[in-house]
Parts: C-alpha cells; structure tokens; sequence
C-alpha cells in the first residue's frame, strides 16, 4: 500500500444552486487497523470557504494550521475574508514550495465567490489546480466516487437535494473500500446559513 | 516433484458417459496440474504468489463448548483496498456434519475442500463409516503439504463431530495442523480473539455461544478494514451443522450502540445551577 493509503480517507464536494456542500468519511486508521471514527478533515476557514484534506492525517493536521496561520494573518492585513479563488491559489503555491518533499495530501476546496458563486476545486500534492464546475474528490475511495458522482449529480439542485446526493454519493463509494468510511461528515453551504450533519454509515 | 494426485484417481469406471464427455477426461484419466513452461519456475512463482497475497483479509473463528462447535467468518473479500465482494460464503461445507472455513485464496479454499470433501466421500464407502475429524484434517494437511512452497494461500479450520465428539483442526498452506480448543484466523483475528478469549467458558448453552461468536466477527469487522460484510454462524452438533444466523454488521452495530440523541437541555439547566 502507498503512503497515501496509510490512513486512508475519502473527500467530495459538489456545487448546486447558489449553494455547494462538501463531505467527507470518519475513520482514521493506521493501513488495516481502525483507530478511531470521529477524524475530521474538513476545516472552516471561513463562513463561505471550507477545505477538505485527504491523505496522510499527519500532513493533513499540519497543512490546515498552516492555511490557517496564512488566512489569519490576510485577514489582519485586508480586513477582510479571502475570496476562495484567491485561496486555491495560496494552497497551491504552499504545496509546490515543499515540490521535493511534499506534504502527502490531495486537497479539496469549497466556497462561495463573489454574488455567492459556488467555486470548487482540487489538487494533487505538490499543487496542480483543478476547477471543476459539478464536483471534485479525493482519497482512496475516490475512483467509486468518481463513478457515484457522475451518475448521480443534476446541475442546479437545491440545498436539501444536493445534501440527499452527496450524501449517497459518499455513502456507497466508501462502502467499497477498506480503507474508508465508519460515519460521514457533511456541511451544506449557503449563502445564509453552514448546515453541518454526521452520517449514519456502515461502521466495517 | 512428485505430487499428490490422488484426489483425481478414482477406482469407479466411468460408465454411461465413455469418451464423449471432455468435462470428465480429468477424472478418469491419472491426470496432473500442467506446470507453467517457463525457464525461471522460481520467479514465476514468486510473481503467482504475490498476485494472491492481499487474499487472507478476512476473519473466521470457531471455538469448542459444551454443546459441539461454533463456527462463525465474515463475509468480505478484498483486493488491496478495494472491496471486491461484501458476500462471500466463507463457510464451507464440506459433508452433513463437517464444515471448513475459508481464509486466504477463495479458489485454493473452494476447491481443495470441495477435494476433501470428495476424499471423505471415499473413504465412507470404502471403510463403511464416516472419517473422523482428525484424519479428514490429516488428509487435507498431507494434501497441502505435497503443494508446499508453490503459492497456495489456504488458512483453514475443520470442524465436526465424530464418534470421539466435537473436533477442531487448524490446516494451513504450510502444511502445519494443530488441534485445539479456539482459533481464529485472518487479518481481524487479534481483534475477533479480544472479544473470543475474555467471553469464553467452557459451559455454555447454544444461545450464549452463537451470540459471542457473532459479537466477536462484529469488533472485527469494526476494528479491521478488511473483514466486513455479514457475520454467519454455524452450529456443529451430534447431527451434523446447522446455520444459525447471517446478520449484516452494519445493522449490528446499531443494534449494539444505539444512535442516543444528543442531550442538549441537559447542557443549559446545568448552567444555570
């Protein structure tokens, strides 16, 4: 198994009408052992911008202070929140800094631009950026989710809907693998509220 | 090398079936496994053995008590981290009153019990009484062992009942046999042992023992990443096996830890205590 199975992890997140939602599993584990259900890898930034981490959880926990720190410090200078285009942005060129020595994570971004535009994208570990306008994922479930996502994601669903298809989506991807799974963590995003739910899922 | 054949022989004449039959040419012929045509056997080998080698992500158990033998698996396969099937039937049965668990390579399990099975078949009709646990083990064992060092992937218990009472053998692709009270066996063991050790008493009544081992293949399956699936047990009596249960673990689980609500109006009164 490669490091990036180590842990293992499963990242979606998918855009829907002025809204977008963003999920993850729940189970941290060292190769086959589950050591425990309540990981988190998904990070608030700010109110309309969220990360999602997959990978090593070491690198994971690490690379969100540091996004963090960076965030922080933006804000004190701008005073204001950074747009979430402008973040990808940050991510990729932190990740390419560490090019031969890389933190082993792929990352998923989540947010609402300008007039509440949805934005997401993803990167590889040392940085590539890929926007996407339906859904992105990430983790070692990730080729079932690509399959979940492409069948089941519609253009332009409301909250709710786009919380039921996540949600599924998720659901059966990491019910094909080992690695991932043990509960899921959803946050819906949208212009006025964060909806945050945990996921009843097979627990083996 | 000479290898062991003798499951293929057999002393009946084909009758009824003559040279049309191509399917059955194996059997009645002294056959043999063709051996690859390659000019490095070794690393020809070695590459087969790795192809297999994710295979023994599983967790079987059977133990022994007061009433005959439990036997329980679950019921995933896996291939590295994918999960290739979430119901696989791990529990063999080999005769009315003998059953195999399958860990390791499925086809090595499938077929080299379905190979017992036949043996013991065998030597019913020809010694007019069932084979004991112990030499159905033994054949088995004898059989894997004349195969050692070629890849196969075969960690398997045999249960029954004979005329000494209940019998448990552990039978591995190294050749190596062991008779015992408990075993487990597969990558979920350790965490299936936990729950089997500490919840084990020799006297126990059918209810009691069904329920422990399927307790113990839950925490496995909750603990490791590659067992999973549904956990079925199976009761080895006087009168042969009989299947007890097949529940699906992830409905286990909330049957065992119940979702409670969260107690949020608890939190507010003892603030303002």
């Amino acid at each position: 198994m490669s490091i990036f199975e180590y842990n293992g992890s499963a990242v979606v997140a998918m855009v829907g009408k002025n809204c977008f939602a963003i999920a993850s599993d729940r189970r941290l584990g060292v190769q086959l052992q589950t050591i425990a259900t309540d990981f988190q890898r998904i990070f608030k930034i700010h109110d309309h911008l969220f990360i999602g981490l997959s990978g090593l959880a070491t690198d994971v926990q690490t690379l969100y202070q540091r996004l963090v720190f960076r965030h922080k410090l933006y804000q004190l200078r701008e005073e204001r929140d950074m747009k979430p285009d402008t973040f990808a942005s940050l991510v990729s060129a932190i990740l390419y800094e560490k090019r031969f020595g890389p933190y082993l994570c792929q990352p998923v971004i989540a947010g609402l631009g300008e007039d509440n535009k949805p934005f997401i994208c993803t990167m590889d570990s040392i940085g590539a950026k890929e926007l996407a306008k339906d859904f992105v994922v990430s983790g070692t479930a990730s080729e079932s989710l690509y399959g979940a996502c492409e069948a089941m994601y519609k253009p332009d669903m409301e909250a709710e809907e786009l919380f039921e298809t996540i949600s599924q989506a998720l659901l059966s991807s990491v019910d094909r693998d080992c690695l991932s799974g043990w509960g899921g963590h959803v946050y819906v995003v949208t212009p006025n509220e964060v909806k945050e739910r945990i996921l009843k899922g097979r627990m083996d | 090398m000479k290898l062991d054949t003798s499951g293929f022989e057999t002393t009946m004449p084909m009758i009824g079936f003559g040279s049309s039959s191509e399917m059955l040419d194996g059997f009645s012929s002294v056959p043999s496994f063709d051996l690859p045509r390659t000019t490095d056997f070794d690393g020809f080998q070695k590459e087969a053995v790795q192809m297999v080698k994710p295979a023994k992500g599983t967790t079987t158990l059977a133990f022994i008590f007061k009433e005959g033998v439990m036997v329980a698996a679950d019921s995933r396969a896996s291939m590295g981290g994918y999960i290739s099937s979430q119901s696989v039937k791990k529990i063999i049965e080999i005769n009315p009153y003998m059953l195999g668990t399958m860990a390791g390579g499925a086809a090595d399990c499938q077929f080299w019990h379905r190979n017992l099975g036949i043996k013991c078949r065998l030597h019913e009709l020809a010694n007019k009484r069932r084979i004991s646990v112990s030499g159905a083990s033994k054949l088995l064992a004898n059989m894997l062992y004349s195969y050692r060092g070629m890849g196969l992937s075969v960690g398997t218990m045999i249960a029954g009942w004979d005329e000494t009472g209940p019998g448990l053998y552990y039978v591995d692709n190294e050749g190596g046999r062991l008779k015992g009270d408990r075993f487990s066996v597969g990558s979920g063991s350790p965490y299936a042992y936990g729950v089997l050790d500490s919840g084990y008493k020799f006297d126990m009544s059918v209810e009691e023992a069904s329920e422990l081992a399927r307790r113990s293949i839950y925490h496995a399956t909750f603990r490791d990443g590659a067992s999973g699936g549904v956990a079925s047990v199976y009761h080895v009596g006087p009168n042969g096996w009989k299947k007890l249960s097949g529940d699906d673990v992830g409905e286990l689980h909330y049957h065992y830890y119940p979702v409670v609500p969260a107690t949020a109006e608890q939190e507010m009164e003892e603030a303002t205590e």
